[in-house]
Order: structure tokens, then C-alpha cells, then sequence
């Protein structure tokens, strides 16, 4: 009798019950993944096998490694000193920076970087670095584990980033003068 | 006593006048007290003195300053009976002419500030310097300059002469007005400008001149192109392109040399605005060492050479502190009584001498005396009191680290606090003055003969002319000043010796220093016939450099280098050429500093590094030098040879992809040739291949390596096994 209209409103109610259900999953779905991972820039490069990066933030420029004037009796570290943009800078060798690395070819780059202290610098590179980014969390994470001047970090698929701080490499880099004669 | 509101804006050029005259007065004063003036420099001297003394009243009396007028008539009533009879002025007389001048000048920058109405009635002051002044008679027959009961102030006067501002020379473009402005024109109808604003002008006429210089660089190709066409025939078929190439060319030239004029007079013209005589810190000093030598009982004479270089008005605002700092330990520390003096057989009057000298973008500021020298025991024994250093270090110490000493925070000799020294305040203070204008401060001293401190400092300003050289393949500069003369060698004019050669220069024989070596670019030969030497001098010494090439002088901004090879003693720094380039420029007391000293033991083996990237030459190096090798570098094949030639190796490290002439055409041309076929030669390579690993040692190389291999450190292994294998097989 008054039954029947019932059981239905209740299969309608039911059914739009379930249909704001499943929009709500959705839309909650939606909601997390529109959570942007905080990420940290960084210009990325080959050093003989391996992959570097610098922070983004701290390059300024990439320029092809000619018009560098060698400096007799400098440090080892140094390559020669350049102009840019009307300043003197040194050009220096990353691979001897960081203790001797891999070489997969000469480096035909220079990475103009700011050493961490308002000084700018130039690192020769083999190839011109590409922008990408890294988690946020894993540098921090990273950076907290180690006191070095390069940290190692993986990207999202897994691929290893060595990671330099220029403030922390400079500040123990012993470039300077070789000896005098 | 109020000044006429109208006449206000001349009071104040009148001070800057008055500073000038009054500088100049001051300085005739204190040659006036000095022995061993003929008469008629004296009597020259008195006629001067009387002139300034009276412009100062008569400029004082035409503005309605009594007071100031009412002083300096006094003056000229203290010199009168003195120019009547002319002979050394007494000493209480300059005492109270220079009392006289302190006042005058005090009261005169009062007025100029407007604050005329507050000053104290000038009577009673009058009044002092009246009383203090000897009657004529005694005055006119004082002898010798014999010690009279001298007002306390007049001595403490110093202090407010030395800081007074100084004037700078007349100067259309210069802030304050050098001269009394036309009525109806205010002081302020100058430009105030910052700083920065003239730092950027400057880094502009910079830039300027580089667009200059590569305008040149322009006009030179084209004359090439022009020449390149004409040999080949290309330009007799086509006269009208003939004419408008060479038109363009002088057009180029012209433009190129206006270009020039504007930059030189930019530049002469932001000098005049952001610079000004080195004098105007160093006469005012003349006054506070005769002052202070006068109330420490000693007499000092202060000697200045290099007055008229201009510096950046910053810098000498900077260094007045430190200079004085360092003259007044000179007389209160280093120089002795005049009984003592005499007693070790020096002249009574001490001799203070400060030069100055600019060498590029060097500046050297060397203050000395002939006192009796750093004591290192008292040293040694007054920082181990202060707690300075311990026992046990001091004990440790060196000659120059105990010197060094004097320059720490807290460090004094004196036991008590006086009025000159004793707080341990000044040293150091002197030395975070250089070194925060990034320069440095060296001390030497000789126990009875003197002490003297080198200041050394980069000034950033303008261009300087420079002497371009080539050393193998590098191009370096010399400032131009440091440049005596050139010439070529002759061997008539060499003395070969078994360590060293000696140029016989104007009846003296001179070190022969060649640069290549010095550099660690060749091994030391003495110099070929022909060959150019300079004769450069610094700091008094001199030696004849032997280059490969002199290549011309140019006018160049010398920039500071950067922190990483700043350090480096033998670059002051690096100058841009036509091309955008760097060009080092030497440092010229590191030339004539003693090479023998730096150089390290005998270096028995030897290596060249051949390889066209520059990272690679320079890990090499690195890593055989850290092996004891002396390494050489080469960028090409040719230029292998050609070190070859000239040098003998004990190895070759030699890349194997070079363009023009590969690793292995060069192991080809070695092996050809009877003193080089034997040499071991290493290639190296950035690919890691088998086939070039094949093809390399197929080649006769003695062994292989990829710079991944040298880049993990196996090079040097390498090297010593194959130059073990190949002395085994000879």
C-alpha cells in the first residue's frame, strides 16, 4: 500500500547516497594529488659517469669555457681567471674541487655560480646543465645527514643527484697560490 | 661678533682659503726652526711668511672678522723683529705662531659654520699668545733654537690642525667651493652626488674604453681584409670598393681616436672629481711630528716623497689614521734622545721618511726611521705579559713572527699609560685599516738603525699605462713604471756564472731574472742573443727580466683579482684587452724579489703535459707536481716541439684527440728525431675505448690511460712505471 513508494524513495535515496559518495572520493582524490610536493631547484650536469647539480638559485650563468687567461703559480684548482659581465673571475676546476672525478670528456662549459658569500665564481663542466628539481624533504633531509659540500639525493624516479653546496665547497676549497718561485 | 648676513656665503670660501694659507704658513714655520739654512733661503722664507701672514688679515678685515684680523696682526707683530734679523726662528716663537694659526684657524671654520656669536671674547686669547710671545730682543738673539716655557695648548694644538678638514686643490668639478664664490652665487650651486653614482660612472668610461679598444681591434681587420684582398688580386677589378673599404677604414681610425680623446677626458675629469694629492694628508703630519717631538724632548725631522700622487679621496681618508698611528710610535717608540743619539753616533734630529709610490694599481706607502729598532726581546717579553702568547710559543717564535706581534689587539710595550702610547690601541688598529682596504702592512727592522713599515694597497682608479710581454705563450704586463728601459742582450754585457747571470747595466752588475722560469713555464737558460730584457725596478732594487717578446704599451684599467688567486705574490692583477681577454699584470717587487729564495731543492725529473683542453693541463699538473715532478705545459703539438727543442723532459704526458696535430702524429715526430726518440711518452684520452687504447700504444706510446683513469689518480703510477720500464730497457 504505502509501502511501495517508500522502498523506492529509499533505492533512489540510496543510490544518491552512493553517487555523492563516490563524487566525494573523487573530488578528495582530486584534492590530494593537487597537493604540490614542495621542490628544490637545482641545474643539473654530468661529471664523468655520475650526475651533479647545483642549487639553481646559485648559478648565473653558462658560458663556453674559451677566453680564460691561465694564472702561472695559482693553485691546482685553478684554470685561469675570466670576464664577466666587467668582473674578474676565476675559473675553476670541479673535478679537482671535489677530489678527482670522473671524465667522460673536457669540459667545454663554464657554470658562473655564486659562491655562497656575494663572490661569484666560474666551474668548468662537460655539458650545459639542465633544470630539473628534487624534493624538497629529501635535500633538507639529505643536507642534515651530511657536513660535506655535496649531498647525495634521489629524484622522484630513483636516479642519484650528488648535490653541491657552493657555500660548504668553497669555504674549504684551498684554491689559492700553488707556490711562488 | 655677528658677520654681515650678505657677506655669510664668502666666509665660508674664506675658511677654505684660510686652510690653505694656513698650511702653507705652517709648513714655512717649521723649515724657519730647521739648521742649515743659508741666509737668503731664510730671508725668502720670512718674506713669504709676512705675505700669508698679512693676506689672512686683510681677507679676514675685507669679510668685518676684527677678531680674526686682530690675530693675525699679532702674528706679524711676533715675526717683525725676527725678519729684521734674519736667522733661524727660536722655537717659543713657532710655538706661538703656530698657537696663533690653531686659533685663527678654529675660530675662522666657526664663523664659516655660523657660529660666530658663540664664540668666546678673542682678548683673552690674545692676550695668552701676547704673553706667551718672548720680547723681540729676546727673541731676535735666542741661540739655536734653546727651550722656552711653552704654553700647555700651544702643544696640544696638533690634534685639532691634524683633523681639521683639509683643502683639496682648485677644482671645477670638486663639491666644496676651493676659492670665495662671486657675490649673489650660494655655495651649495654645486652637485652633491654619491659615492656610487661616481663608482658607476667610472666602471661606464671603463666599459668606454674597452669599446675603444676594440674599435682599434676592428680598424686592424679591416686593414687585413683589405691586404688579404689586395694580394689576391680581388680588389683591382672593383675600384669603387677599394675606395669606400679604405674610406671606411679611416673613417674607423678617426672615430677611433675621438673615441679615445672623450675617454681620456672623461677620465682625467672623474679624477680630478674623486681624487687629490697624497700632501693633503702628509703636510698636516709635518706639524704632529715637530709637536709631538717637542713634548717627548726629542727633535724629529720628517722627510715626504711622492707628495703629488693623487689618490682616491677615500683611501686618503682611510690611511690619515693609520699614518699617524705609525709616525707617532715612530717618535715615541723608535726614535731615541737626541744625548742618546748623538752618544751612538747619529745626528741629533731624527729622520722619519714617508714615501709614496703607485705601480699600477699598487699603491706603496713606506714609512721608516732611523731610531733604534724593534726590540724583540722586550717584544717577546711584553706579549707574554699581556697574555698575548705564551712562554712556550714565544720561545717558538721567529724573528718576523715576533715583529708580527706588534700588531695584535692589546699589544704595547710601554709599562704605563701616557699620552701618547701605552693603551695597546694602535697597531692593530693600523693594520684592520690595510687590510680592510684589502692590502697589507709588512715590518722591518734592524736593532739600531731604524724600523721601517710597507703599506701595500690596490687602488681602483682609472687607467694606467702598461708594457705588454710574452713569456713562451703567455702575455703579461708590467706597469709602466716599474719599467726602467729595455734593450736587447748582447753577450758582451752577460756575465754567465754557474747559478745565475748578470747583466752588466750603467757600470753595475745586475741579476738576469727570465720570466718564463720565474713563472714555472720553462726551465732557466740565460738570455739568447737578442733576446729582450727589461731593466725593472722596485723599492729600490732592480733586475734585468728576460722575455720572449715585448709587444707594446697600452693604456689599461687594472682590475683586483678574485679571492682565489689573490694571494698568488707575483699578479697585482688583470686587465681586459681589445678582445675581451685577460691580461695579468705583474707585480713589480715580486720581479725583483729574490728568486733563489722561493725556488724549492733541485728538481730531477721533469714532465711535459701536452694537451689543448686547459682543465686537463691543469689536473695534470696538479697531480705530477704533487709527485715532485716540475711540470711544463703545452696546449698543441707545436708548441710541444718547440718546448722540446729548448728543454729536455723525462716524460711526456700527451693527449691523444688534440686538432691540428694529434697525440699520435707528435709520438711520430718524437720518434723521428735522435734526442727525443727514446723519451717516454704517456697519451691520454677522454675516450675509453679499446680501439684507441690500441691505436695509441700501436703508435709507440710507452703507456695509455683515459682521464677518467688520471681523474681517479692513476697517473702518476703510470708515469713512474713507464719511466722505470724505459730506464731498464736503456
Amino acid at each position: 500500500m504505502k509501502g511501495t513508494p517508500r522502498v523506492v524513495d529509499e533505492a533512489l535515496e540510496d543510490e544518491t547516497r552512493e553517487l555523492l559518495a563516490r563524487r566525494a572520493a573523487r573530488l578528495r582524490e582530486q584534492g590530494e594529488s593537487n597537493v604540490e610536493e614542495a621542490v628544490h631547484w637545482i641545474a643539473e650536469f654530468p661529471l664523468g659517469e655520475e650526475r651533479y647539480a647545483l642549487p639553481l638559485e646559485s648559478l648565473r650563468a653558462a658560458l663556453p669555457l674559451r677566453m680564460v687567461t691561465p694564472v702561472p703559480l695559482s693553485a691546482p684548482a685553478v684554470i685561469g681567471v675570466l670576464r664577466f659581465q666587467g668582473q674578474v673571475l676565476s675559473a675553476l676546476s670541479l673535478a679537482s674541487l671535489l677530489g678527482g672525478h670522473g671524465w667522460r670528456q673536457d669540459p667545454a662549459v663554464l657554470l658562473v655560480v655564486d659562491r655562497g658569500d656575494g663572490e661569484l665564481c666560474a666551474l668548468d663542466c662537460e655539458a650545459i646543465p639542465r633544470p630539473t628539481t628534487l624534493p624538497l624533504a629529501s635535500v633538507e633531509a639529505a643536507r642534515a645527514r651530511a657536513e660535506g659540500p655535496v649531498v647525495e639525493v634521489f629524484t622522484q624516479d630513483r636516479q642519484l643527484i650528488h648535490l653541491i653546496d657552493p657555500r660548504r665547497l668553497f669555504a674549504r676549497s684551498d684554491a689559492g697560490v700553488r707556490h711562488a718561485r | 661678533m655677528p658677520v654681515d648676513p650678505m657677506l655669510q656665503p664668502l666666509v665660508a670660501g674664506f675658511a677654505v682659503e684660510a686652510q690653505e694659507v694656513i698650511q702653507k704658513v705652517t709648513m714655512d714655520l717649521l723649515e724657519l726652526e730647521r739648521e742649515g739654512l743659508e741666509n737668503d733661503a731664510l730671508a725668502k722664507i720670512y718674506t713669504r711668511l709676512g705675505r700669508h701672514l698679512h693676506t689672512l688679515k686683510g681677507s679676514a678685515a675685507s669679510l668685518g672678522l676684527q677678531d680674526l684680523g686682530d690675530i693675525a696682526h699679532k702674528l706679524e707683530d711676533a715675526l717683525a723683529p725676527l725678519k729684521a734679523h734674519t736667522q733661524k726662528m727660536p722655537r717659543p716663537v713657532v710655538d706661538v705662531l703656530l698657537h696663533g694659526l690653531d686659533l685663527f684657524m678654529l675660530r675662522a671654520q666657526a664663523h664659516a659654520d655660523g657660529r660666530g656669536d658663540y664664540l668666546p671674547d678673542p682678548a683673552a686669547a690674545l692676550a695668552q699668545l701676547v704673553a706667551a710671545a718672548p720680547p723681540p730682543e729676546e727673541s731676535a738673539v735666542l741661540p739655536g733654537g734653546g727651550f722656552a716655557q711653552v704654553p700647555p695648548d700651544a702643544v696640544s694644538a696638533p690634534s685639532a690642525a691634524v683633523s681639521a678638514p683639509v683643502s683639496a686643490p682648485f677644482n671645477p668639478f670638486a663639491e666644496a667651493p676651493a676659492a670665495p664664490e662671486p657675490a649673489g652665487e650660494s655655495s651649495d650651486a654645486g652637485w652633491r652626488v654619491s659615492a656610487n653614482q661616481v663608482t658607476s660612472l667610472m666602471r661606464e668610461v671603463e666599459r668606454l674604453r674597452e669599446v675603444r679598444l676594440r674599435v682599434e681591434e676592428r680598424s686592424r681587420e679591416l686593414e687585413r681584409v683589405s691586404a688579404l684582398l689586395a694580394k689576391q688580386g680581388l680588389l683591382a677589378e672593383t675600384a669603387e670598393a677599394r675606395t669606400l673599404l679604405s674610406g671606411t677604414g679611416r673613417s674607423l681610425r678617426t672615430d677611433g681616436e675621438e673615441t679615445s680623446d672623450v675617454v681620456d677626458a672623461l677620465e682625467d675629469g672623474l679624477k680630478a672629481i674623486t681624487t687629490r694629492p697624497t700632501r693633503t694628508i702628509l703636510d698636516p703630519l709635518q706639524r704632529m711630528v715637530r709637536d709631538l717631538s717637542r713634548q717627548l724632548g726629542k727633535e724629529a725631522r720628517l722627510s715626504v716623497v711622492g707628495a703629488e700622487v693623487s689618490l682616491d679621496r677615500r683611501l686618503l681618508e682611510k690611511l690619515q689614521g693609520a699614518l699617524v698611528h705609525i709616525l707617532r710610535n715612530a717618535v715615541d717608540h723608535g726614535l731615541e734622545m737626541p744625548a742618546e743619539r748623538e752618544k751612538a753616533g747619529k745626528h741629533h734630529e731624527g729622520a722619519l721618511t714617508l714615501r709614496v709610490e703607485q705601480q699600477g694599481n699598487l699603491l706603496y706607502l713606506e714609512a721608516s726611521d732611523d731610531g733604534r729598532g724593534i726590540d724583540l726581546n722586550q717584544v717577546r717579553k711584553a706579549a707574554e705579559k699581556r697574555g698575548l702568547v705564551t712562554a712556550e710559543e714565544a720561545a717558538r717564535l721567529n724573528d718576523n713572527q715576533v715583529r708580527d706581534l706588534i700588531f695584535s689587539a692589546g699589544f704595547s710595550t710601554r709599562s704605563d699609560v701616557t699620552d701618547t702610547s701605552g693603551r695597546g690601541v694602535g697597531l692593530d688598529a693600523v693594520r684592520d685599516t690595510v687590510e680592510g682596504l684589502q692590502g697589507r702592512i709588512e715590518v722591518s727592522s734592524t736593532r739600531g738603525q731604524g724600523t721601517r713599515f710597507v703599506l701595500t694597497l690596490p687602488v681602483d682608479l682609472g687607467s694606467s699605462p702598461v708594457l705588454m710581454v710574452r713569456a713562451l705563450e703567455q702575455f703579461v704586463g708590467l706597469p709602466m713604471l716599474a719599467v726602467e728601459s729595455t734593450q736587447l742582450a748582447r753577450p758582451d754585457m752577460l756575465r754567465v756564472g754557474k747559478r745565475r747571470t748578470h747583466l752588466e747595466y750603467q757600470g753595475q752588475l745586475m741579476p738576469v731574472v727570465d720570466l718564463g722560469a720565474r713563472l714555472g713555464l720553462r726551465a732557466s737558460s740565460p738570455p739568447a742573443e737578442g733576446q729582450p730584457l727589461l731593466i725593472v725596478q722596485s723599492g729600490g732594487k732592480r733586475v734585468a727580466l728576460g722575455v720572449d717578446a715585448v709587444v707594446g704599451d697600452r693604456d689599461l684599467v687594472i682590475r683586483p683579482l678574485p679571492s682565489e688567486v689573490r694571494e698568488v705574490a707575483a699578479w697585482q692583477g688583470a686587465a681586459t684587452l681589445s678582445r675581451g681577454e685577460l691580461l695579468l699584470i705583474l707585480r713589480p717587487d715580486w720581479v725583483v724579489s729574490d728568486s733563489e729564495k722561493g725556488t724549492v731543492s733541485a728538481v730531477s725529473r721533469r714532465a711535459l703535459v701536452v694537451d689543448d683542453s686547459l682543465t686537463a693541463r691543469a689536473l695534470h699538473r696538479a697531480m705530477l707536481e704533487a709527485g715532485g715532478f716540475q711540470v711544463h705545459l703545452a696546449a698543441s703539438g707545436a708548441r710541444a716541439l718547440e718546448r722540446l727543442q729548448a728543454d729536455t723532459y723525462d716524460v711526456v704526458i700527451c693527449d691523444l684527440d688534440m686538432e691540428e696535430m694529434d697525440g699520435i702524429e707528435l709520438i711520430a715526430r718524437l720518434r723521428e728525431r735522435k734526442d727525443t726518440r727514446t723519451l717516454p711518452v704517456i697519451l691520454v684520452s677522454a675516450h675509453d675505448s679499446a680501439v684507441a687504447r690500441e691505436r695509441g700504444l700501436a703508435s709507440g706510446a710507452d703507456g695509455f690511460l683515459s682521464k677518467r683513469e688520471c681523474a681517479a689518480g692513476r697517473l702518476l703510477a703510470e708515469v713512474l712505471d713507464v719511466m722505470s720500464r724505459r730506464g731498464s730497457r736503456a
